[in-house]
């Protein structure tokens, strides 16, 4: 960042204001819709295509760009960046030489310690030393570990978490020792960088070992995604943020339950499509420059168990905690109690990853005790209709979102019992109707008619898919109210 | 069907293309809009040709008519009623000494009663990123009391930069829509930017640069007062982390002090660095109730719920000493 402000006052005392100073913006990054991102994504694509037959050059011009797209959230993190892909390359080299079993495990051990150490610093540290200092303290015990804020580098959960999939696939077997300037653009590729999806090292470093093939660019697909996800995220997700969650969860006490129950069932289609909208979008942008990332959602809230939910919601999370937690701690090996307990363990620190916050323990509490009571429940009770497993999981969902999204636990207490206070229905209006008849409504038909829309985009001509791009931003842009585009909630995890 | 990067670049080229003939001048703006630097540089390096382009052709004010119509809110970027673009003579004196007048002093100054406290019914908290979440608790404290809070903060904007929103515009527009009995504010996370003056630009943080400033605070001080009927609680800043940041908000606080000067029967200024930074001394944590707690956010420059709960209080005692009901 350059530039500034430079002055003499009149005491011919010079002063100097650092531009970046300026304008303080919240979890600031190229956020995909906005002008910064359009300005810098078609050069980038028309470039990563010319160069794309050139390795030597295309691999080191796109780590580039990753990298300056992550400085525009703060250049300093790019050093943390660079430092977690140097440190577990080494640790991947130590492992690839090593004969010893037991030397092996040592430096997987200490590789995914450090990376977690690495977390706790920067994302957890305050949430801690709060609390333990608080526990010490009622146990009169002076031991005060200093209060202090520290800033959180965005995207660090998501790749730490692949860093730590690159170090352990290595260890396992599973994946080769890449070329650092693999790994380097395997852990900072823009699109996936700041909020997923959490890419296996395996799916995405194989990728890298050849140029991928011009002749099979799914533009339509891309060009789809990319559309669909702007307009779940600034059409309904921003507009249902806006108009009924953001005011509800601020001061549930101004509302009666008719507006709260409203509010939780916009803030499960807002976080929905907030969350599924970037990742349509990275991976729209992905196809586009030739690569493929895995699917992260697949109609969630038509999901008729807990189980079944976890494998629509956030999938490369689920799989992740899945491959790297629960099944070492001994998955469903264990009995029906001890899979509860696996099961409670594993969501437990699922919540945690997203934040430093006991309402994320909560809610990671509560789909653990989903999960597990469903578990034990399934052979002695007998299984209801497809339609009433739906209603219940899609209620119980619904309502675990309360504590995920309350800014504390006391307002989240505030918010429950404002479920069953008396009121109006005030927040209710045709476009809140819409919003959530088309998020809830499409999830529940057959995926057919957005498989057939889709398939219909990959057939349309490049002009057509051009002209019809530009209508869905200028659109989508259109709906923009004043300021920007809020971030996305997952950039905060 | 598959494509070639040939129709790849068919599709993004037409794409930019039409984007740039309907959207040009927003590249523009957007770029004239934000603080130098290298992201700065590159939006306006497409910014200004689109921007040239856009103005010859009429796809720009089709789309500009779109954006009327789809777009929520109205404009508050500068320009229009109460903007400080129409700032009039900020000179206007008689016998080149401004008039004091008695609005100028709190009757408890002067060792004489204050007016008979009345019923507060509705309050605007309003600002930029700094009074949030202040507003929630402020509301979440006088909402049980039936005293109505509208919330309104507007993230990234500033009394010195009008880009996204023009304060003096925006002030009036807040007032015309809620005639608020008290009004709350709290912002500055975003000043420092150079601000148009008659005789050219003035920079931060000269004297000249605080003038201005007091002089567009106390503008919306005026607008909000509603001539004397309501009171403004205006927060002063506590001091940022960053030393670049504390220079701005020792220069914005003294402004916003010399712009209350006229009116200190009806605005109340509270001091936030009084409670959060004694003697202008950052600090993440605190004592409050007995126990150390972290007030501030990693940031460095807003408080968390913690912080923002205990400004809330000072906001609350405040407000007790004008109306009855908080």
């Amino acid at each position: 960042m350059g530039g500034g402000s430079a002055s003499a006052t009149t005491t011919g005392e010079r002063r100097f204001v650092p531009s970046e100073t300026l304008r303080f913006r919240p979890f600031a990054t190229m956020v995909f819709p906005s002008i910064e991102f359009a300005v810098f994504f078609p050069p980038v694509l028309a470039l990563n295509w010319l160069l794309m037959s050139r390795p030597r050059l295309h691999k080191p011009f796109i780590l580039f760009c990753s990298y300056v797209f992550y400085a525009a959230a703060n250049p300093k993190f790019c050093l943390l960046l660079g430092g977690v892909t140097l440190g577990n390359q080494a640790a991947a080299t130590l492992i690839d030489r090593s004969d010893s079993a037991r030397r092996r495990k040592a430096i997987v051990t200490a590789a995914v310690v450090l990376n977690l150490l690495t977390l706790g610093v920067f994302k957890y540290y305050g949430f801690f030393a709060q609390d333990v200092n608080d526990l010490l303290d009622s146990f009169g015990l002076g031991l005060p570990i200093p209060l202090v804020t520290i800033a959180l580098p965005i995207g660090l959960s998501f790749f730490v978490f692949q860093a730590i999939s690159y170090t352990v696939d290595v260890y396992r077997g599973l994946c080769e020792r890449a070329k650092t300037i693999d790994v380097a653009l395997y852990l900072s590729f823009f699109p996936h960088l700041v909020a997923g999806p959490i890419v296996r090292a395996r799916e995405f470093l194989p990728q890298l070992a050849s140029p991928r093939d011009p002749a099979q660019v799914a533009i339509g697909t891309g060009v789809f995604l990319v559309g669909l996800g702007l307009v779940k995220k600034v059409v309904i997700a921003d507009f249902l943020a806006r108009h009924v969650v953001d005011p509800t969860f601020a001061v549930p006490e101004a509302y009666g339950a008719p507006d709260m129950w409203l509010a939780i069932y916009c803030y499960a289609a807002q976080i929905y499509c907030d969350f599924s909208g970037y990742t349509d979008i990275a991976i729209g942008l992905a196809l586009l420059t030739g690569y493929v990332f895995p699917r992260n959602f697949h109609s969630p809230y038509r999901a008729s168990s807990f189980r079944d939910f976890w494998r629509r919601w956030h999938m490369t999370l689920s799989r992740y905690l899945r491959d790297f937690l629960y099944i070492p701690l001994g998955g469903n090996r264990k009995g029906k109690w001890g899979t509860a307990r696996n099961l409670m363990i594993t969501m437990l620190l699922g919540g945690l990853w997203h934040g430093a916050a006991w309402g994320f323990v909560l809610w990671g509490g509560l789909h653990g005790l989903y999960l597990g009571a469903e578990r034990i429940l399934r052979d002695r009770v007998k299984a209801p209709p497809t339609w009433v497993g739906w209603l219940i999981v899609l209620n119980l969902v619904v309502l675990a979102w309360i504590p995920f999204r309350a800014p504390d636990l006391n307002i989240a207490g505030a918010f429950l019992g404002r479920l069953v206070h008396p009121g109006a229905l005030t927040l209710l209006n045709p476009g809140v109707v819409i919003a959530l008849l088309l998020v809830f409504g499409l999830q529940l038909i057959p995926e057919r008619p957005i498989e057939a829309l889709r398939m219909r985009f990959e057939n349309l001509s490049p002009a057509a898919l051009g002209l019809g791009l530009a209508t869905c931003i200028a659109v989508v842009g259109a709906t923009v109210p004043g300021q920007a585009v809020p971030p996305f909630i997952y950039f905060q995890f | 069907m598959r494509h070639r990067p040939k129709d790849l670049l068919i599709c993004c080229g037409l794409a930019v293309l039409l984007l740039t003939f309907a959207e040009g001048r927003s590249v523009r703006h957007s770029g004239n809009e934000m603080s130098a630097g290298w992201e700065r540089t590159l939006v306006l390096a497409v910014g200004n040709p689109a921007g040239w382009l856009a103005d010859r052709l009429p796809l720009a004010d089709a789309a500009s008519a779109l954006s009327k119509a789809l777009k929520p809110g109205e404009d508050l970027s500068g320009g229009g009623a109460g903007s400080f673009a129409n700032a009039g003579s900020r000179t206007a004196t008689a016998g080149g000494v401004p008039p004091v007048t008695p609005d100028a002093f709190d009757p408890r100054a002067l060792g004489q009663k204050p007016p008979s406290p009345r019923p507060l019914k509705t309050v605007l908290v309003t600002g930029d990123s700094m009074s949030q979440p202040l507003d929630a608790e402020v509301a979440r404290s006088l909402t049980p009391k039936g005293i109505k809070v509208f919330r309104d903060a507007h993230i990234g904007t500033g009394i010195s930069d009008t880009s996204l929103v023009d304060w003096g515009k925006l002030s009036l527009l807040q007032v015309k829509k809620d005639r608020p009995d008290a009004v709350v504010m709290f912002m500055g996370a975003n000043e420092g930017f150079p601000m148009k003056v008659a005789a050219g630009e003035v920079k931060c943080c000269t004297a000249a640069w605080a003038a201005e400033y007091a002089y567009r605070a106390r503008r919306m001080m005026d607008t909000y007062r509603r001539g004397g009927v309501a009171r403004v609680f205006w927060l002063l800043l506590p001091a940022p982390r960053s030393k670049a940041r504390q220079d701005i908000a020792r220069v914005v606080n003294a402004a916003l002090y010399t712009a209350a000067s006229p009116y200190r029967a009806q605005v109340r200024i509270l001091d936030m660095g009084a409670i959060f930074t004694p003697g202008g001394h950052y600090r993440d944590a605190m004592s409050v109730g007995g126990r150390e707690q972290i007030v501030r956010q990693a940031d460095g420059v807003h408080l968390n719920g913690t912080g923002s709960r205990l400004a809330a209080d000072r906001v609350v005692a405040a407000l007790r000493g004008d109306f009855t009901g908080p």
